[in-house]
Order: structure tokens, then C-alpha cells, then sequence
């Protein structure tokens, strides 16, 4: 069970790392934003379910706290892709352009 | 966390520096949370890497969005720099006289927390240590921290607020059946998931209130994490629309209210021939014996703080975001 926990935080850190490649070398507003929205969301949501595993390892009443960080979960995944089309909305309001093959 | 600090002092975009100034206060936040401290480290993450970008963000919005530099160009930076310094150093030699970190021999570890950990749970029934010295064992400093927020939203009030008359007919115009003023056609999105996250942020808040005897919480927490609830009702839609629900004279009541609990209930005690702020003689009028009527005390000056915090970012938000205004929002 541990060997799970161990794997799945693991897994979220490795899509952290590409999620801040992705943030750093992506040439256009948009596409930065969609790396760090969807990597940001899925990488913390790997890293709560490999939290659980540990979490249900020890203690009673474990499965309570397991509940908590679930309900942790369900709020991160409503929310965090909220604030980015929020920001990918704004972005478009102010007039950031799409980035095209034949620009750069 | 320094490279934070260096880093968002010499940003001159100031959206930038905001932004790193709210990743400066979450290093902050891991490292009070690494040191064991989780009720500051809570305050922390929600104050300062919460509700206190917010603010800078809306100030930046209202006024210019780079740093100019000041007159006085490089001799004045040199001389305030060394000023800074020689603070600093000065303080940092105040350090080497601390005990060592974690030292049983120290004074405060010897004499002061044993009676803490020892008799907190006999005397008060809350088995948060934190939250029985917060709000019994040194209940004034908590007062006067709450009052200081409310000094703090008073000042950001009077020194912004204009009235114009248009604002006046505004409101008497607007009753409740008037359409909603938000454009329905943008951000469906942001406020329907807003409308779904509200309801359930205020009961969390409401929880970290209650709870903050067993858990780590209380009424700052709980507090801000209501006032940030309103703040994003008042983002997610129109800020007339937080306007039309809490009005402006309700909210800087309800401020006021907050301040008035923590300090009626200290008054109470008076009245019942205790000192100030003693809750245990409040045991005639609560139920239980003298322990659980200070406990009980303890929750009242909690919700008292809480009730203060929540309304002083919620009129510090509405004040900053539209400068002093009140008409429109970010």
C-alpha cells in the first residue's frame, strides 16, 4: 500500500516537472496556460490520492480522514480549471494573440 | 524564501511582484508548518497567500501597474540600503543571545509551557493549546488584535470612500426585482462553479471556527476564509451584486459587532465580579462548572473574532477594488 503511495506522489511530481517545462517553453499565452491549468490540477490530485494511500495505512478512523481528502480533491478539481478559463477568459478580453506557425 | 523576498522587491512589473510576494508567503506558510506552528501556519496560507494578493492585485488595478523610481536616484538607494543593514545585523546579533532552539533548560520551556501543557485542559476543557492561551491565558493580546483589524479597515474606509450623489440615487433606484447587472453572456462558467464552491467554503469556515478548541483553527481562520468566500462572490459576479445583498451600512456594522462581542464579554465578567475577561466567573449564567464556561467564553470571543475579520476583508476588498466607489468592481 505505501509502494502505491510512494508511486502515485512520485507520478505527480514527474507531471509537475513537465507542467513548468511546459509553463517556460510554450511560445504563446494560451498554450502556457493550458499546460499549467490541466498539469497544476491532474499533478495535485495524484499527489492527494497517493496522501490517501498513506493516510489509510495508519491509524483508526482512518477512512474519515481518507473521506476529508477526497472532498480536498473534488474542490481542487472544481475550482482550479474555473481559475484558469477565468484566465484564459481575461487573457482574451485583453487581447493576447494566438501564437501562428507562420509568425515566429 | 530570501531569493522571494529579493526576487519581489526588485520586480518593477508590480502584477509580477504581487505574484511573487504571494509565493514568498507561502514559503512562509511551509516553513511555519515545518516548524510545528500549524495554527499560524493556516493563518498564514490564507491571509497572506489568499486574501492579501487579492489586495495588492486590486490596488495595482486602481493605480499604475510599474514601479517609478524615486527621486533621490542612487545615493539615496546606497544610504537607505546601509540603514537596512545595520537594522538588521543589529537584530540578527539579538539572536545569538536566544537559548538554543528547542532547549529544555530555557526559561520559557522550563517554567512557562510545562504550566500550559500541564493545566490548560484542567482549567479551560480545550484541548488546543494554542487557542486556550490565544483566547484565555492572554485573551488582551487578542482583543487588541482584533481591534487593530478593525482600525485597519476604518482607515482604508475613510481615507477612500467617496460619496457622490449619483451613488445615492443609484441605490434608492435598485430594489430587488431590478435585473441583474452582471453581462450574462461571459464567465457562465466562473459563476456557476463559484455558485456551487460558496456554500460549501462558509460551511468549512464555519467548521474552523467551531472546532478551533480541538483542531487547529479558531476565529482568524475561520474569519478570513468566510471574507474570502464574499470576496469571490463579490469577483465571480458584479460588485454590485455583493453591494445589493450586504449593504454598505450593514457591513461596517457588522465590523463593528465583532469588536463589540469580544469586548461585552469581557464586560460580562466584570458585571458578574470577576476581572476583566475573566470568563470563569461566568459560570452562573453558562452551563457547566468554571471550566467549561471559560471554554464557552473562549468560543464566544472566537465568533466575535471572526465575525470581525469576515466583514474587514469583504469592506477592505469592496473599498480597494473600486476605489472607494463603490460602483464598479474587478
Amino acid at each position: 500500500m505505501e509502494i502505491l503511495a510512494y508511486t502515485l506522489i512520485s507520478t505527480g511530481l514527474i507531471f509537475f516537472l513537465g507542467t513548468t517545462i511546459g509553463l517556460l517553453r510554450f511560445p504563446d499565452f494560451y498554450s502556457r496556460m493550458h499546460a499549467a491549468g490541466k498539469g497544476d490540477t491532474l499533478s495535485t490530485v495524484v499527489i492527494l490520492l497517493g496522501c490517501i494511500c498513506i493516510v489509510s495505512t495508519q491509524g483508526d478512523m482512518s477512512w474519515l480522514l481518507g473521506l476529508k481528502i477526497l472532498l480536498i480533491i473534488n474542490f481542487i478539481f472544481i475550482g482550479s480549471p474555473t481559475a484558469t478559463h477565468a484566465m484564459m477568459d481575461a487573457g482574451n478580453k485583453a487581447g493576447a494573440e494566438p501564437w501562428r506557425k507562420d509568425s515566429k | 524564501m530570501v531569493l522571494f523576498a529579493l526576487i519581489s522587491l526588485s520586480i518593477q512589473n508590480l502584477m509580477g511582484a504581487a505574484i511573487v510576494f504571494g509565493a514568498y508567503s507561502f514559503m512562509m506558510c511551509l516553513i511555519w508548518a515545518g516548524m510545528g506552528a500549524v495554527d499560524v501556519a493556516f493563518t498564514e496560507a490564507a491571509v497572506g497567500a489568499g486574501v492579501s494578493t487579492v489586495f495588492i492585485v486590486s490596488t495595482i488595478y486602481n493605480t499604475s501597474a510599474t514601479m517609478r523610481s524615486r527621486p533621490g536616484g542612487m545615493a539615496f538607494k546606497f544610504f537607505i540600503g546601509v540603514v537596512v543593514t545595520l537594522a538588521g545585523a543589529f537584530l540578527l546579533s539579538a539572536l545569538t543571545d536566544f537559548p538554543d532552539w528547542g532547549d529544555p533548560n530555557s526559561p520559557v520551556n522550563a517554567t512557562v509551557v510545562p504550566y500550559y501543557i500541564e493545566n490548560s485542559i484542567d482549567d479551560t476543557h480545550v484541548p488546543n493549546l494554542v487557542t486556550s492561551v490565544l483566547a484565555d491565558y492572554r485573551g488582551f493580546d487578542t482583543l487588541l488584535e482584533t481591534t487593530v483589524v478593525f482600525i485597519a479597515c476604518i482607515a482604508i474606509y475613510s481615507i477612500l470612500r467617496i460619496e457622490t450623489a449619483k451613488s445615492k440615487t443609484d441605490e434608492t433606484e435598485e430594489g430587488i426585482t431590478s435585473p441583474p447587472s452582471y453581462d450574462p453572456s461571459d464567465s457562465l462558467i466562473v459563476r456557476q462553479a463559484s455558485r456551487f464552491m460558496i456554500p460549501f467554503m462558509q460551511l468549512f469556515a464555519l467548521y474552523v471556527i467551531a472546532h478551533g478548541h480541538y483542531s487547529p483553527g479558531g476565529g482568524f481562520q475561520g474569519g478570513v476564509i468566510l471574507g474570502a468566500s464574499l470576496i469571490l462572490l463579490a469577483i465571480s459576479f458584479d460588485l454590485k451584486f455583493l453591494l445589493r445583498h450586504w449593504r454598505e451600512k450593514s457591513l461596517m456594522l457588522l465590523v463593528a459587532s465583532g469588536v463589540f462581542l469580544y469586548a461585552a464579554v469581557g464586560l460580562a465578567c466584570v458585571f458578574m465580579g470577576g476581572n476583566y475577561l475573566e470568563y470563569g466567573i461566568l459560570d452562573s449564567i453558562l452551563p457547566g462548572d468554571q471550566a467549561m464556561a471559560r471554554s464557552h467564553g473562549i468560543l464566544l470571543v472566537e465568533i466575535g473574532v471572526g465575525i470581525t475579520v469576515m466583514f474587514s476583508m469583504v469592506a477592505i476588498h469592496i473599498n480597494l477594488a473600486s476605489n472607494g466607489r463603490f460602483d464598479r468592481g474587478l
